[in-house]
């Protein structure tokens, strides 16, 4: 029993919700690209120049959030690449997105070499971290449960509520609707005058945008370093989140609140004696066994769904003609 | 050949405007992109011992290429290279100072375990793609930290050495592959990478099989329709690629280390992926690019003494090359792809 209440107490849950932030905010921004219909193995990479060039910005500057914005600028050359060769040069997704990642790890560690002068990671420096935000009166309204809601760094809030913006993103906005008519029924967009390509580089910016700010968290949130690789694969997790997710916010969500449970859980079980390698290949067992229990299942097919929304969605605007004007 | 001389000049046309990148990034870093190319030069052919040593680094890419050019064919990636080598590895460090065999025989046995190694790994994200589509790039992916985990940890807990090492006990020297000659460790497993690879190509220009599975690859309802088990042949192609993946992996432990240990063989299935993309999944054209790559990796290692640049430059390069082939490939056939219909989608 007190075995039990050492594993699971408020600390956990704490320490899950830090360790779901990155990989959800990494899936938010993957979910952006799914539903435009594009695969998008480049998350990883995308992560790692963020988490890179954020200790570079925040060092540059001075300030966490000077950091951000560069690791976030960083994420977006590389999206940028990535929907120029995949969108308009038509290149393979997933040949394009490989060779980032790898051109990811490698610029990396060559710019880690070139600007500090050492290998392996950065420490230090004048690294400045993310602030804590402390939500008033927490611990006069939750008591001892106060540590759930307030003391994390910003952007775990700015994880987990992008989950209800993109749910309302999707389903009220024009540009989420066209996102999702580009990734279901390329033809149907076509046929309706939305701009593939526009919405194919609009939807995968914005993919690197969440994928830097969940670079910039992993090296300037909890911990205030960058080592080689860090990433380490939560990238390719969002990916498998994403996949068998269809990259629906809610359902990525959950797919994120489990792999921080599995890393949460594996890090607590670490303080036991389990040998750490075997823990440490837990996340990426979690993450095979969903991906293959849940792909058994056929991918639903929301086309009808969208049809409905953008039936409702084009009599509410007459402006927009439906179908071409007779001769 | 005239269209094929063609798509060898935009390879070449693109490896240049890839290396051009290149010295804009090595500019960017403070070092003279002339050094490095030279110094990368030196490096890989500066003298007899340079140029075995680029062979021997060029082994395990070919034969990781292999694996890679086979799925590729098939197609599919077999993202999963460097996880397959890893477990081929280790499985033929096993049998190596595990089993006590004639010469030869324990050699080979211990080839069998790597490739056997190999196939298993490979087998669920393979009976996952054929029968329940699941995407096998990711899962290929994913399964690589496994394996890589999974091998330290038998390593460093089950068969640590004494002595504090993280690798396993050395292999008997019946199990060792013969080496050719005798001022390098470069070995037969050259030799057993370039049948492999003349082999891959014959099967794929000249049997029915070949061309069954290349049909599997490009033109699925075709084969289909030809009376191919295209689901069956799928399985079996991941299969094969994963087998080639493992030998990579044996003939790596069994020429090289004569041992495994932690972190072994880093990033040889990747750059194995990449030299078969960069040849366009071709068997033949996958020796010259792991040559190439070979020698790009041997060069880098006189990077850290000889110029401020770090090896991982040669990384950045590799990447970049890919892109611009990517881009090329496709500016060439752009009216193909106008259907915008991409087969890689989950």
């Amino acid at each position: 029993m007190e075995v039990l209440t050492s594993l699971f107490n408020v600390a956990l849950l704490v320490a899950m919700l830090r360790t779901t932030a990155p990989i959800l905010l990494v899936a938010m921004g993957g979910s952006f690209t799914t539903k435009a219909g594009i695969f998008n193995i480049g998350l990883e990479g995308q992560m790692l120049v963020g988490a890179f060039f954020a200790v570079l910005g925040s060092i540059w500057t001075g300030s966490a959030w000077g950091g951000v914005l560069c690791g976030v600028a960083a994420a977006l050359v590389f999206a940028l690449i990535f929907a120029l060769l995949v969108v308009t040069f038509r290149a393979n997704e997933v040949v394009v997105g490989l060779a980032l990642n790898i051109l990811a790890g490698g610029m990396t560690i060559s710019l880690m070499k070139a600007v500090f002068g050492t290998r392996g990671s950065i420490v230090g420096q004048g690294i400045v971290g993310l602030p804590k935000v402390q939500i008033p009166f927490a611990r006069e309204m939750l008591g001892s449960w106060a540590p759930l809601i307030s003391g994390y760094t910003p952007l775990v809030y700015v994880a987990f509520l992008a989950v209800p913006l993109l749910v309302l993103f999707y389903r009220r906005t024009r540009l989420g609707l066209h996102i999702r008519v580009v990734g279901e029924k390329p033809e149907a967009a076509e046929a309706l005058g939305i701009s593939i390509t526009r919405i194919r580089y609009t939807s995968s910016l914005l993919c690197g945008l969440l994928a830097g700010l969940a670079g910039a968290h992993l090296s300037l949130g909890y911990i205030t370093m960058f080592t080689e690789n860090m990433s380490s694969g939560r990238g390719f997790m969002a990916v498998a989140i994403l996949i068998f997710s269809n990259g629906d916010p809610l359902r990525v969500l959950a797919g994120c609140l489990l792999f921080g449970f599995a890393d949460a859980f594996s890090l607590r079980l670490q303080t036991f004696g389990y040998p750490s390698y075997l823990i440490l290949a837990v996340p990426y067992l979690v993450a095979l066994a969903a991906l293959f229990a849940l792909s058994y299942r056929a991918r639903p097919k929301l086309i009808r769904e969208t049809a409905e929304t953008m039936r409702r969605f084009l009599s509410a605007e007459p402006d927009k003609p439906s179908n071409p004007r007779p001769q | 050949m005239s269209l094929r001389l063609r798509a060898i000049l935009g390879q070449v046309i693109a490896v240049a405007f890839a290396l051009a990148l290149g010295s804009i990034v090595i500019l960017l870093i403070d070092e003279s992109p002339i050094r490095v190319f030279t110094t990368l030069l030196r490096g890989a052919f500066g003298d007899p011992g340079k140029v075995a040593g680029t062979l021997l680094q060029s082994t395990p890419i070919l034969i990781s290429g292999v694996a890679a050019c086979i799925a590729l064919r098939g197609g599919m990636f077999n993202v999963g290279v460097e996880g397959q080598l890893f477990l081929g590895g280790f499985a033929a460090a096993v049998v190596g100072f595990g089993l006590d065999l004639p010469t030869g025989l324990h050699m080979l046995v211990g080839l069998a375990a790597a490739i056997l190694a190999g196939a298993v790994w490979v087998a669920i994200p393979a009976y996952f793609r054929v029968r329940f589509n699941t995407n096998e790039v990711v899962s290929t992916i994913l399964s690589n930290y496994v394996a890589i985990l999974l091998t330290s940890y038998f390593t460093i807990f089950l068969f640590k050495r004494p002595g504090g090492w993280s690798e396993t006990p050395p292999i008997l020297t019946s199990a060792h592959l013969p080496e050719l000659f005798d001022f390098s460790r470069l070995n037969w497993g050259l030799v057993i990478g370039l049948v492999l690879a003349l082999l891959t190509a014959w099967y794929f220009r000249n049997t029915p099989g070949g061309y069954s599975v290349s049909m599997t690859g490009s033109a699925p309802r075709f084969a289909e329709y030809g009376g191919v088990d295209i689901k069956k042949r799928g399985f079996w192609v991941l299969i094969a690629s994963g087998a080639v993946g493992g030998l990579a992996g044996g003939v790596e432990t069994l020429g090289v280390h004569h041992r495994f240990m932690e972190g072994f063989a880093p990033g040889f299935g990747f750059d194995g992926l990449i030299a078969a993309l960069l040849a366009n999944g071709s068997p033949i054209g996958t020796i010259l690019t792991a040559l190439f790559f070979g020698a790009l990796r041997s060069g880098s290692l006189l990077l850290e003494t000889d110029t401020a640049a770090s090896r991982e430059i040669i990384t950045v390069i590799q990447a970049l090359i890919i892109l611009s082939v990517s881009a090329q490939v496709l500016l060439r056939r752009r009216g193909d792809a106008q259907g915008g219909e991409r087969r890689w989608k989950f």
